[in-house]
């Protein structure tokens, strides 16, 4: 077009397939993607233990909790909350499962689905505080990743709980057509996030939320109950995240799941959402887990400590981040 | 006449996609107020940006005082004595009125190698910058977030003053002001005019210019339309200037065909705003509601419309009692807000037309939840279309349409859920005046073939006696007088508005 002024023109011409790569190319998704084949290749060419199909399993095993939990922190992250608690829920289930099963004598099964009812209930407690009393999310959730850690160490007082039957441990340790199991778990969760967030009210309501939440009020949106459902929804897939780390790790401590709300919030961010919410997308939080992952164990693999390590994915972060500034402000202009 | 100050000649302005200038000249002398007139989008603002020294011209040559200049960012600008007013003010809320003016340039002594801000000095010349545009009612060590917006943009001039600004550029200075603030000003610019400073004045509001300018220069579409003394030039001739062709009714309105009562409101409270309103509106009708900024109109209208739920009273719809407490379920008794701040309320600016233009009916086009996204296009195509908004695609980020534009986005919004009452809060506000003009027919023809009962809060008279077939006047949450549409005229709501009395009580209060 050459000036605003003409008549209305509804169409724009017909994008070509280069066109439609070279957007594909240059989303953020796209950008990230670029930065994680080429860190692979890299990781590939200093060790032959990286880029082999039992271990890129193995840590599609490892990287599960943290995907499980970045999907809902991206809704919340896309309405521009956040979620700090989901690590101290992660714990908080784990602790409620050990003592359901063994001090209160629930039937193993019946344990599971209490502790996922617990940890469903402390993200809907977040939700209400915040959407009734108007707590903003940084500090409700930063309340609860306290209160809820301090629930876990009273509960379990100090002890764990382990000895759990052989079948308890499938989920977290088996395999199903070779793959390992909660890895179907987590694809399951994402494709059907992916698809609420891009094509249904859901997620057009989380996305106005996140750019503008007085016009959506306005436009009739129903924002609290979108707002009650995704930190009920956090709570319940932190819930779950902590379940499959119990029967992974066979044991039940009450520190599980410090630090997690970092590792999903780095992720998350990293896959290309604003934390000022209005953007952010599925696909790429999912490449932000995967390209961590990959990058803690290339990097362990090749021999680089723990301390190096994390300098190396903060690096990366940072990186990944300008470069994907650096070109969608390009894009913009 | 003196010699000219600044001088620009064929100014072109690129922008990816768009030509925002196209051979602009523009010129100013001393002592001059220049009024710079055009439709949003006309280019006014990549001007003035051009000659803050925000942008740099592409093509084309600026002079100051004969010697040609090109300014690298507005700090250059600001240091040969060009100042701007922004229409959002730039200011410190937190820190005081003498601190704002001197940010950047206090007064300073020495102390040995350290430097210390001489506090008592910069009062004083604060207070002397102020006492220079005849202001003395301002307490210089205020706090400025305690200003009222006037006083925030006395600050500001007396701000440029400091830097000593040959040429001062104000865009819609008058935009948030209240009447007695407008005069003020008016006597600050005219004082600033009497000691040489040149004046380049943004308004929409025309009566201003007549009342202010020396000159006025009209942009259209980023192109240079002309330069007239303003004694040369009528209303008419400046609209028809503006908009390149005539627009010869500013209010179209049709021979309406009222109805039943379609929205009834009985006793309404949500104090401290609503205390005690009742009215009705017609289906096909359009009342118009009339008050001072603060009367409680718009709160009036959230109240109604579910935002804020009412403390007492009630609304009904078709006669039928309605319990709205949330805008979903005003919306689902087919109740429609288009709102006062288009920018924070009306639209989700980020989103695209299409996204935005389906937002009040998100669940009707959608399958369960999955959005239709081919229904969804339709409706933004028709939208479009329909109300002739300017726009390349239905994808466009509506951020990028002009305050018109943006507006017929809102509503088409409340359109898409065929309403049986739209309750549209200022319908025209920063809106130029060939987009004005669509909006009111719009109105119009909603009432009258689509028999939708409208209720319009506006500040501006002209616009409440032009499209309303009833006026309702509201003061201090409560509704103050009625008229009929021949009764109604500038003095008797205007009138209303201010004065203590009650005028006549509408039907329905007890």
């Amino acid at each position: 077009m050459t000036a605003p002024a003409t008549t209305p023109q509804t169409e724009s011409k017909q994008p070509t397939l280069i066109d439609m790569l070279r957007n594909i190319i240059t989303s953020q998704e796209g950008v990230l993607f670029i930065i994680m084949v080429i860190a692979v290749l890299f990781l590939a060419t200093r060790t032959d233990k990286f880029l082999t199909v039992d271990n890129l399993l193995n840590q599609g095993r490892l990287l599960t909790e943290v995907g499980l939990v970045a999907v809902p922190m991206t809704f919340i992250i896309i309405t521009g909350g956040i979620d700090l608690s989901v690590g101290s829920i992660f714990g908080l289930t784990a602790i409620v499962l050990g003592i359901a099963w063994q001090d209160m004598g629930m039937a193993l099964p019946v344990a599971i689905v209490f502790a996922i009812l617990v940890g469903t209930f402390a993200g809907f407690m977040n939700g209400w505080f915040i959407v009734k009393v108007g707590v903003p999310p940084l500090i409700m959730t930063l309340a609860t990743l306290a209160l809820y850690r301090g629930l876990a160490q009273g509960l379990s007082e100090g002890a764990s709980v382990r000895g759990y039957p052989d079948w308890f441990y499938e989920l977290g340790q088996g395999e199903f057509l070779g793959v390992p199991s909660q890895l179907w778990l987590l694809l399951i969760a994402v494709i059907i996030a992916g698809i609420l967030l891009s094509r249904t009210t859901l997620g057009r309501t989380l996305y106005a939320i996140g750019n503008n939440e007085v016009a959506a009020r306005f436009s009739g949106l129903q924002v609290n109950r979108y707002l009650l459902f995704i930190y009920t929804f956090s709570g319940f897939m932190s819930a779950l995240a902590g379940y499959i780390f119990v029967s992974r790790v066979s044991t039940t401590r009450s520190d599980m799941g410090t630090g997690l709300e970092l590792d999903v919030i780095a992720a998350v961010v990293l896959g290309g959402s604003s934390i000022f919410g209005g953007t952010g997308s599925i696909p790429g939080t999912i490449i932000g887990v995967v390209l961590i992952q990959l990058l803690k164990n290339g990097l362990s693999l090749t021999g680089v400590t723990g301390d190096a390590t994390i300098v190396v994915i903060g690096s990366v972060l940072i990186f990944a981040i300008l470069v994907n500034t650096f070109i969608q402000g390009r894009k913009a202009a | 006449m003196a010699e000219t100050i600044l001088e620009l000649n064929d100014i072109h302005k690129r922008f990816p996609g768009v030509h925002a200038l196209r051979g602009v000249q523009f010129d100013m002398v001393p002592g001059e107020v220049h009024a710079l007139l055009g439709e949003n989008g006309a280019g006014k603002s990549t001007l003035i940006k051009i000659i803050s020294g925000v942008h740099k011209p592409d093509e084309g040559v600026m002079r100051l005082n004969g010697q040609p200049v090109r300014f690298n960012n507005p700090r250059e600008a600001q240091q040969q004595g060009i100042a701007t007013i922004y229409q959002e003010l730039g200011l410190y809320p937190q820190l005081t009125v003498a601190e704002n003016i001197f940010m950047g340039h206090a007064p300073k002594t020495a102390f040995g190698p350290f430097q210390r801000i001489d506090w008592q000095e910069m009062s004083r010349r604060a207070q002397e910058l102020l006492a220079e545009l005849n202001i003395y009612d301002l307490d210089v060590d205020q706090q400025i977030g305690k200003l009222n917006v006037g006083n925030r943009q006395r600050v500001e001039i007396a701000k440029a003053l400091s830097l000593d600004a040959r040429i001062l550029i104000m865009d819609e200075p008058t935009a948030a002001l209240t009447e007695s603030d407008v005069e003020r000003l008016f006597g600050i610019v005219r004082l600033l005019r009497e000691r040489g400073v040149a004046i380049i004045y943004i308004s929409h509001r025309l009566q201003e210019v007549f009342e202010l300018a020396d000159r006025v220069t009209v942009l259209r579409d980023g192109q240079y339309v002309d330069t007239q003394p303003i004694a040369d030039v009528t209303e008419q001739s400046l609209i028809t200037m503006m908009v390149g062709r005539t627009i010869d009714n500013l209010f179209p309105k049709k021979e309406p065909k009222i109805g039943e009562v379609v929205l009834e409101v009985r006793n309404l409270v949500r104090e401290p705003h609503t205390r005690d309103v009742s009215f009705q509106v017609r289906s096909g009708e359009i009342v118009g509601m009339a008050g001072l900024v603060g009367s409680g109109r718009s709160e009036t209208a959230q109240v109604i419309f579910g935002v804020y739920p009412a403390q007492s009273g009630d609304v009904f719809i078709d006669g039928k009692k309605t319990h709205i407490k949330h805008p979903a379920q005003a919306v689902e008794q087919g109740i429609a807000y288009v709102p006062e701040d288009r920018g924070t309320q009306g639209l989700v600016r980020e989103m695209s037309i299409r996204e935005n233009t389906s937002m009040a009916v998100l669940r009707n086009i959608a399958q369960g939840t999955f959005i239709k996204r081919r229904k969804e296009v339709e409706m933004a195509r028709d939208a479009i279309n329909q109300l002739g908004i300017r726009a390349y695609s239905v994808n466009q980020v509506a951020n990028k349409l002009s305050g018109g534009n943006q507006q017929k986005v809102v509503v088409s919004k409340w359109l898409a859920s065929e309403p049986r009452v739209l309750i549209i809060d200022e319908p025209t506000r920063g809106i130029d005046v060939g987009a004005k003009s669509e909006i009111h027919r719009l109105m119009s023809e909603l009432a009258v073939e689509h028999g939708i009962a409208i209720l319009m809060i506006s500040s501006e008279l002209p616009e409440i006696l032009g499209m309303s077939d009833r006026v309702l006047v509201m003061r201090q949450g409560r509704i103050v007088g009625e008229f009929s549409r021949e009764e109604a005229n500038q003095e008797v709501v205007g009138t209303a508005m201010m004065s203590d009395e009650v005028h006549e009580l509408p039907e329905g209060v007890e």
